[in-house]
């Protein structure tokens, strides 16, 4: 019928029809398997899907509210169980969202202030492009969210050469510390009424790893001491004097894998490791004894099978159970549950498989009573995802 | 209604009307290379010897209405032949690493409309940026620099004017890459990214010279929330039989500068009687994205739009196809190719080479046999020019 040389009569509309029909398409033709969240040992009680654009990266709950960071769709306030909106975790409600300039809003902090007894600012990091162990880039934006049906934007600190991570905040002192990649940690004044710029409320920047070995991931708050987890250098203990930082202890103690983040309760530490250093993976959760003057010990490590990362870390306010998000891995991605009854120790309770790559972040929160853990699916098919885990934490 | 469907309910429009149809000419060729390649710049730094059916295709072209209208359209079956990719150190994109990914099934799917001073197209298929497709020139294995030297795969609508030995051509295109060997160009995204080629080609003179920018929205993140890129490209091609070459110089900037990568390269065959050694020299800079568990694989959107650094690949190849006598319509043309590699970190950045892949430099061998049949391939990319095109420096035993 036809050759490389031989003409046959065929219709020109051919391949008019052809390519006009087919490329009017605009699905993708290929088919997700069967939602792994169905088979969860643990009530999947909402998902929620937002926005794809990026996806979601984190989540801050308080008081029956989640601020879902979701890139370049900005944060999204929900009501989960705050009331005022008909929320709970079953039901999110969308109360309402603000955009940052530039986009890429990763994590937030709502700041209740003790002092004035204010719930204004929401602290938004922003997380730009970067080189691990290189470069950084990413401003803090400040929010006022003192009318959550109307945030707005209100004030910035940026730093030239780096860009900001993760948050923790010595609400009583009205410090935000900022952890700040390659630029290491920062200490900021966050009292009274803030300015547009947070430059001169800047108290003062540490590189714990120097500035050939510091890209820190983030940062916790713990009996007077704050700890960093370093990607590149590992964990930290750094003394703080009202936000005054210098270097206790600690660092130079993961070298075969890349630190991600970290958590501490009951005189321990946990942190998580990321991605592949060489050809180690990050499938290993760290456990720190915490010495009397706040210096780390390792005492264990927990292997997660078939995950490259350890991307989120942290433990419920009983101090029972331990979760972590993982990522990078093909069927065992999702989040993690462990027992802290031996707390140098920790001992598998169950995992909430999600689909690959995984779960990017993953935080506790009380609400009416129950726990409930929630994280975010991220970057393909994005979705906030809300587990009932109080039968892991009663 | 997803590609593959529509394109059934086309072929089915089609066929009641073929009777009262213009009068046109279908040209079809195939390909399918059966190759061998052994190398140990893999991760970990062990030998890999694998076989693939790489490059598979069927190319149709039809020219209707005394050849005032074109159809192309090319089926890749690499979905099904290297469903995992073609071992290639170096190679990146789409969640591959070194690994050449596959590339959609409904490769191209294009309407030209040419006109002796200028041309239309649309469809699916290759943006008017860079140099040819690596599938069409010689050397079997892919150059890192695919995704800085060529755009495709994209739904896109070209304009081009001739005056002279000069063409000009523009083109609007969606920005996003494909995601997998069945997707198709979201075309919602369609007209957020565009290019513009400069083309000289003087009339006495095989030589071409073309310069080429494109701004690409959010290449890789499908939903448009990742960086965007700024292409450069410039290039002069040779080819006067038996002698075909390039020269070509490519930069990507992403996201406002804040990274940029570099590529240059250069590449030579010559046809001496059945023989066709060629060679290539290249040195390109590529990201390097966190891989899943499967080392081969990426983090694909990245994440948090970071990477792990920069490394520069230097990569030498030399090789030879020895065309066979036909055996009936089928052409054989078996390959033996050579390349070593060394890689570089670039600046800074928690990527180590030499952790990574247990060496920072090594040998890739790879021995196929290129089997062709009806036409020649044309010129991937180049829908100004119409005519068939051989590929380069191939010399024709059976015409």
């Amino acid at each position: 019928m036809t050759n490389d040389r031989g003409t046959v009569r065929r219709a020109a509309t051919l391949g008019a029809a052809a390519v006009l029909v087919a490329c009017s398409s605009t699905s993708d033709s290929s088919t997700g398997p069967t939602d792994p969240l169905n088979e969860s040992p643990l009530p999947v009680v909402a998902t929620v899907s937002v926005p794809q654009a990026y996806g979601i990266h984190d989540m801050y709950v308080r008081d029956g509210i989640a601020f879902v960071c979701v890139w370049d769709s900005g944060v999204i306030v929900f009501d989960v169980g705050r009331g005022a909106w008909g929320g709970s975790p079953s039901k999110p409600v969308r109360v309402s969202s603000v955009v940052i300039p530039g986009g890429a809003a990763h994590n937030a902090w709502w700041f209740h202030n003790p002092a004035t007894g204010e719930q204004r600012y929401l602290f938004v990091g922003q997380e730009g492009p970067g080189i691990i162990d290189s470069t950084s880039s990413g401003d803090i934006y400040v929010v006022d969210v003192s009318d959550l049906l109307n945030p707005r934007v209100v004030g910035s600190y940026h730093r030239d050469g780096a860009g900001t991570h993760n948050f923790w905040m010595d609400e009583d002192k009205q410090i935000l510390y900022a952890a700040y990649y390659n630029g290491g940690v920062v200490a900021i004044d966050v009292s009274g009424t803030l300015p547009d710029t947070l430059a001169l409320r800047e108290i003062s920047r540490i590189q714990p790893g120097g500035t050939q070995s510091t890209y820190v991931w983030g940062v916790h708050l713990f009996n007077g001491s704050l700890y960093a987890s370093d990607m590149v250098s590992g964990f930290w203990q750094l003394h703080t004097a009202n936000g005054v930082l210098s270097v206790a202890a600690g660092g130079n103690n993961v070298a075969e894998r890349f630190t991600s983040d970290l958590w501490l309760a009951n005189g321990y530490a946990y942190t998580g490791t990321w991605g592949r250093r060489g050809t180690t993976r990050g499938n290993a959760l760290k456990v720190w004894a915490l010495n009397p003057d706040g210096s780390p010990a390792l005492v264990d490590s927990v292997i997660t099978s078939g995950i490259t990362t350890v991307s989120d870390v942290e433990v419920s306010a009983s101090g029972k159970l331990l979760m972590f998000s993982t990522e990078g891995g093909g069927q065992d991605v999702g989040f993690y549950f462990y027992s802290l009854a031996n707390p140098a120790h920790p001992t598998f309770l169950t995992r909430v498989v999600s689909s690959p790559p995984g779960i990017h972040t993953a935080t506790f929160a009380t609400i009416n009573g129950r726990k409930y853990a929630f994280g975010a699916q991220d970057p393909s098919a994005a979705r906030l995802v809300i587990l009932d885990v109080t039968s892991l934490d009663p | 209604m997803n590609g593959p469907a529509a394109l059934v309910l086309a072929l089915a429009a089609w066929l009641p009307a073929r009777a009262a149809a213009q009068v046109a000419t279908l040209h079809w060729g195939a390909q399918a290379i059966p190759a061998l390649t052994a190398t140990a710049v893999v991760p970990g730094g062990e030998t890999l010897t694998e076989l693939r059916v790489v490059q598979p295709f069927l190319m149709l072209r039809a020219d209707a209405f005394r050849h005032r209208l074109t159809g192309l359209a090319t089926g890749n079956f690499e979905k099904w032949t290297m469903p995992n990719g073609e071992l290639v150190p170096g190679a990146w994109g789409e969640g591959f690493a070194d690994r050449r990914h596959p590339h959609t099934v409904f490769h191209e799917l294009m309407l030209v409309v040419p006109a002796d001073r200028f041309f239309l197209a649309a469809g699916k298929g290759f943006v008017p940026f860079g140099s040819d497709d690596p599938m069409s020139r010689p050397v079997l294995r892919y150059p890192v620099n695919h995704h800085w030297a060529q755009i495709l795969e994209r739904a896109v609508a070209i304009g081009g004017a001739r005056d002279g030995p000069l063409m000009l051509e523009g083109s609007l295109f969606n920005g996003d890459e494909p995601v997998s060997p069945d997707s198709w160009p979201a075309i919602d995204r369609f007209g957020d990214s565009w290019s513009v080629r400069l083309t000289l080609s003087p009339p006495t003179t095989p030589l071409e010279l073309q310069v080429s920018y494109a701004f690409v929205h959010s290449p890789e993140n499908r939903a448009g929330a990742g960086p965007d890129d700024i292409k450069w490209s410039a290039s002069a091609r040779w080819e006067r039989s038996p002698v075909y070459g390039l020269l070509e110089w490519a930069r990507t900037s992403v996201s406002s500068g804040d990274l940029v990568y570099h590529s240059v390269l250069a590449e030579a065959s010559v046809a001496m009687g059945g023989h066709r050694p060629y060679g290539r020299f290249e040195v390109t800079e590529r990201p390097e994205d966190d891989r899943l568990a499967d080392p081969f694989r990426t983090v694909w959107p990245p994440l948090d739009n970071s990477i792990l650094g920069v490394t520069r690949w230097t990569v030498v190849t030399a090789g030879d196809a020895i065309e066979l006598k036909p055996l009936g319509p089928v052409r054989l043309a078996p390959v033996a190719e050579l390349s070593y590699a060394w890689i570089a970190k670039v600046g800074g950045g928690a990527f180590d080479p030499a952790a990574f892949y247990g060496r920072e430099h090594g040998l890739v061998v790879t021995l196929g046999v290129r089997v062709t049949a009806g036409m020649r391939m044309t010129r991937m990319g180049r829908y100004g020019s119409t005519a068939t095109m051989d590929e380069p420096g191939m010399h024709h035993h059976d015409e």
